[in-house]
This record gives C-alpha cells, sequence and structure tokens, in this order.
C-alpha cells in the first residue's frame, strides 16, 4: 500500500507540473482579421468624432474672433489707438533717419564758453525735417508732438521741459516708408542747418537711413488748456 | 484505501507549491509519461479490485512504463516520426479498457450487495 501511495505521490506531483507548464502563455491577441477590422473601424468612427468636435470648436472660435473685430467696441479702440498714435502717445518704429548732434573737437574751439544746443537752430531743423516728410521724431529720447515746445530757460535749452545738456543729442526721424527716408537722408545731406550748427561748435552727422528705427512715447499725459470743440449750428457748419 | 488518494493530493500540493515548470520541448516527454503513469495506476486498482495485486508487477510497470514511454518519444523526435502517438494511442487504449473493466466489477459489487 505504500508504494501505491508514492506511485500516487509522484503521479499528482507530474500532473501538477505539467499543468503549470501547459497554463504558461495565458494572454495572447487571438483576434482575427475580421475582429481587427471592426476595432480599427471603432477607433476610427471616434477619431472622426474628435476631429468633429475640433472642427466645431474652432469654428465658434473664429466666430468670436470675427464679432470681436467687427464689433463697435473693437472699431472705437482701433481709433482710440490710431489717434493715441497720431499724438504720440505709444512707441512707434519704422523706417527712418538717425541724426546726431556733437561737439566739435575741442581743439578747433576758440570760444572756451559752454556750449550749447540754441533752440532756434534746433527749431529751424525740426521745421526742416517735418518738411521732408518726418512723421515721427525725437530729440534727445524726447518725442516731439504738437504742442511740444523747445525753449531756452536759465540759459539751458529744453524740450518738453527737459534739459538737452548731454552731447551727442541724437534725433531720430521716422518717415513713411523707405524711399522718403532716404530722400530725407540726401536733402539733409545737403542742408544749411549743418553749416549753421558748425557756426554754433557743433556738429551735424546725419546717418544712413534704417529700416527699424525706435522712437519712444510721450511720457507726459497732454494737457491743453484754452481749448474747447468749435459748437456747430443745426444741420452744417 | 484513502492512503493512495491522499498521496495524489499531496503530490499535486506539492507540485503546484513548487512553482516548477518544464521547459516548452520537454513537455512532450512529460505528457505522455504523465499518460503512462495514469495507466499503470488504472492498471493497478483493476488488479486489486480482481485480486491480482502484485507490488512487484505494479512498480516495475510503473517507472518501466513511463521509460518506455519518454524513450519511444525521444527516439520518435530524432526520427522525425511521430513515434509518440503509438504510445498515447496503446495507453489510451489501456486506459479505457481498464477503467471499463473497473466499472464493470464495481456494478457486479453493487449489485451483489
Amino acid at each position: 500500500m505504500i508504494s501505491f501511495t508514492v506511485i500516487t505521490i509522484i503521479i499528482g506531483f507530474m500532473l501538477a507540473i505539467q499543468f503549470q507548464s501547459v497554463k504558461k502563455p495565458v494572454v495572447r491577441d487571438t483576434r482575427d482579421t475580421w475582429e481587427l477590422r471592426e476595432d480599427l473601424q471603432k477607433e476610427m468612427e471616434l477619431q472622426s468624432k474628435l476631429i468633429r468636435e475640433i472642427r466645431s470648436n474652432e469654428e465658434k472660435l473664429a466666430n468670436y474672433e470675427t464679432e470681436r473685430t467687427q464689433g463697435q467696441e473693437q472699431t472705437l479702440r482701433n481709433t482710440l489707438e490710431e489717434l493715441k498714435e497720431e499724438a504720440g502717445l505709444t512707441d512707434v518704429s519704422g523706417p527712418g533717419v538717425k541724426i546726431e548732434l556733437d561737439l566739435i573737437d575741442n581743439a578747433l574751439i576758440f570760444d572756451q564758453g559752454q556750449q550749447m544746443l540754441s533752440p532756434e537752430l534746433l527749431r529751424r531743423l525740426l521745421n526742416e525735417i517735418n518738411m521732408y516728410g518726418a512723421k515721427h521724431v525725437s530729440i534727445g529720447g524726447q518725442r516731439v508732438i504738437n504742442t511740444t515746445v523747445i525753449r531756452e530757460i536759465a540759459g539751458e535749452t529744453k524740450i518738453n521741459g527737459r534739459s538737452l545738456r548731454n552731447f551727442p543729442v541724437e534725433i531720430l526721424v521716422i518717415t513713411e516708408d523707405m524711399k522718403t527716408a532716404r530722400n530725407l537722408y540726401n536733402r539733409m545731406l545737403v542742408s544749411n542747418a549743418s553749416e549753421e550748427f558748425f557756426i554754433d561748435n557743433l556738429k551735424m552727422t546725419v546717418l544712413e537711413p534704417q529700416l527699424k528705427i525706435t522712437i519712444p512715447a510721450y511720457e507726459d499725459s497732454i494737457r491743453i488748456r484754452n481749448i474747447e470743440p468749435v459748437k456747430s449750428d443745426k444741420g452744417g457748419n | 484505501m484513502w492512503l493512495p488518494v491522499l498521496g495524489l493530493i499531496i503530490g499535486i500540493a506539492l507540485g503546484l507549491l513548487s512553482n516548477f515548470s518544464i521547459p516548452d520541448e520537454y513537455s512532450n516527454y512529460l505528457s505522455i509519461a504523465v499518460l503512462a503513469a495514469l495507466d499503470t495506476l488504472f492498471g493497478g486498482i483493476r488488479a486489486h479490485l480482481q485480486n491480482i495485486y502484485d507490488e512487484k508487477v505494479f512498480v516495475s510497470g510503473f517507472f518501466f512504463n513511463i521509460a518506455l514511454a519518454a524513450s519511444l518519444a525521444f527516439l520518435g523526435v530524432h526520427l522525425g516520426v511521430d513515434l509518440y502517438l503509438a504510445a498515447v494511442f496503446a495507453f489510451g487504449v489501456r486506459l479505457f479498457q481498464n477503467i471499463a473493466v473497473i466499472r464493470r466489477i464495481l456494478i457486479t459489487k453493487w449489485s451483489s450487495k
């Protein structure tokens, strides 16, 4: 009986091992072509659904965008921006010319008095530049706007209330396009201004036109006194 | 009578707990060995019921059958002929015959009671 038991133990052991060996490969992808095709179709449907969703969302976005740009508010905003730019309240960049005013070398100066840039000359230069098609101008980092004042206060030339004491003084000019800039450059090269500045011991250098010049905004708020809109009569002006 | 059943259970438990598995190329041999062992087992049970049980014959038959089946399968693999099918066939037929005899004996025992 004992040998019988031993043999049954051996048989049981063998059976168990056989079971374990055969059981090993459990997970296998047993889908056939048709099932794979069905799964693929399902995924493709999902994909097309997602694409549709994306498209509708994009359309909505575009609609909102058009509404925003065409809205009245936007028009007002645009007008305001334009006016601000015209008035000189924004930074502007574009093609233009750079002019430098510097002192002449010390050896050439006979009169040792303090060198200063006369407001009269500066105003003249400004007029000339404006005549040749300047759109935006800044002098020594100060934006020149309609109400800008250039004058001498206590022996110092001031623009927008700020002294022009440090040489060289940089004058930045922005024009409509590159062609105008080149024109202005050529005219400034042959202008009398250079000689007039020379008399004041100043040297005017006009630099080649550049594609991108940036002019800072007017720093202070614009105060307008003694000015009011014209009251137009009914039905006409 | 219950000792062999207990032995079988112990053997299965041992095999499952040992977490032992044999490589794929040898699973053929093991399966045929299992078949041989089962055949011997049922043969033994039948002999026991017919009162012609001989321990020497049983034990020697067990090991000899397993060895023979395994070597047949080995030979078959090396000859390129599925010789193990012969063993499967032989053992299968004998298994059925043995079980049939056991069944008849049990039936006669039950009906005679």
